[in-house]
C-alpha cells in the first residue's frame, strides 16, 4: 500500500506516502536541536544523481490505516538527545495530526550522527 | 570514504554497462561468436596481453574486496543505543556517539586528535579513544580529565544512566608546528636586531 484512502460522498481522498514524509521532515526539523534529517541508501544515491525528491523518512501505513514513521535525525552538538527526539516524536504526531487526520501507531527517531550547528 | 564510495559506485555502474552493451551487441548480430574465439585466441597468444588481463583481473578483485569492505563497515555502523518513549522508539547510532566524542577534541586544547570506537553490550557503553596529544601534554592529568569530560558529556547528551567505560590510548605525542615556528621565527628575528652577533672571540 503506497497511499492512504478515505472516501466521502464526493469521492476518494488519498495522501501519498511522500507528503506524510514530507510534513514529518518539516516537523522535525522545526525543532531546534536538530540538524537536518539523516540520509539512508537510496536518498544518498538520489541526491549524488541530483534528485531531491527521495526522502529519508520511511512511512508505513498498516491495513488498519495506522502510520508507522522512522525519522533518523541529525542532531546539532550541545542538545541533550532524548529531550530532542521527544520533541521531534510530539512535532511530527501533532503535524501528521492536524494536516491529515492519520492514526499514528509509532514514531521512530534514529539518530545518526551530530554535527556543529 | 565518500570518495571511494562513489567511484566503486561508478565503478559498477560502468561495468553493468559493458556487459549491456555486450549482451547488445550480441544481440544485434554485430559480434560473431568467431570474433569473441578470435579476440580470446589473440589475448591469450602474447605473453603481455595475458599479464594486462591477470593484472586486470587482480585489481578487479581487490576493487571488489575493498567495495564490499565499505559497505560492511557501514553496516556495522548501524549498531545503535535504544530507548523507548511513549510515541515510539528512539535510537541514536553509535556513530553519532563517535560525532559527540570527536568534538571534544575542540574542547580540550591539549588534545590534537581523537579517534573514538564505541561499542555497547551487556556491560554498558564502551568507549575506546585513540588521542594524539601536543608536546606539553601532562599525561596523566590529561587523560583523567579526558575521561570525566567524555563520561559526563554522553551522560548529559544522551541521557543513559548505563555504564560507561572509557579507554584511552594515547598513539603519538605531536610536536606542535605552530610553537615550533613561532621560535623559530623568534630566534631569526632575535639574531638579525643584534649586528655581528654570529660572531665571537675564539
Amino acid at each position: 500500500m503506497n497511499r492512504d484512502e478515505s472516501r466521502n460522498e464526493l469521492g476518494v481522498l488519498r495522501i501519498h506516502k511522500n507528503v506524510i514524509s514530507s510534513i514529518a521532515s518539516i516537523a522535525a526539523t522545526e525543532i531546534e536541536g536538530v540538524k537536518r534529517v539523516g540520509r539512508d541508501l537510496k536518498s544518498g544515491l538520489a541526491e549524488l544523481l541530483g534528485k531531491k525528491f527521495f526522502s529519508a523518512i520511511k512511512v508505513d501505513i498498516s491495513k488498519n490505516e495506522e502510520v508507522k514513521v522512522q525519522i533518523p535525525l541529525i542532531i546539532k552538538y550541545g542538545y541533550n538527545i532524548p529531550e530532542i527526539a521527544n520533541r521531534v516524536q510530539e512535532n511530527v504526531r501533532l503535524a501528521l495530526e492536524k494536516m491529515s487526520n492519520l492514526s499514528i501507531k509509532e514514531i521512530n527517531v534514529n539518530v545518526q550522527g551530530i554535527e556543529r550547528g | 570514504m565518500r570518495f571511494f564510495t562513489v567511484l566503486g559506485i561508478v565503478f559498477y555502474a560502468v561495468m553493468i554497462m559493458v556487459i549491456g552493451l555486450a549482451l547488445i551487441v550480441f544481440a544485434l548480430n554485430l559480434l560473431l561468436p568467431a570474433d569473441i574465439n578470435n579476440l580470446l585466441i589473440f589475448a591469450q597468444s602474447s605473453h603481455n596481453s595475458r599479464i594486462v588481463i591477470g593484472l586486470s583481473g587482480a585489481l578487479l578483485i581487490l576493487i571488489s574486496f575493498s567495495f564490499a569492505q565499505i559497505i560492511l563497515g557501514k553496516f556495522q555502523r548501524e549498531k545503535t543505543i535504544a530507548f523507548t518513549t511513549s510515541s515510539g522508539q528512539v535510537t541514536i547510532s553509535l556513530s553519532a556517539v563517535e560525532d559527540l566524542i570527536r568534538r571534544l577534541a575542540g574542547i580540550i586544547p591539549e588534545v590534537k586528535e581523537l579517534r573514538p570506537n564505541v561499542v555497547a553490550n551487556k556491560k554498558g557503553i564502551i568507549v575506546e579513544m585513540r588521542v594524539v596529544l601536543r608536546s606539553e601534554a601532562n599525561i596523566p592529568e590529561l587523560t583523567s580529565r579526558l575521561q570525566d569530560i567524555t563520561k559526563s558529556k554522553i551522560q548529559e547528551v544522551l541521557g543513559v544512566d548505563e555504564q560507561i567505560i572509557i579507554r584511552i590510548h594515547v598513539a603519538k605525542i605531536a610536536h606542535d608546528e605552530k610553537d615550533s615556528r613561532r621560535s623559530k621565527d623568534f630566534e631569526k628575528e632575535d639574531r638579525s636586531t643584534i649586528p655581528f652577533s654570529g660572531y665571537g672571540r675564539v
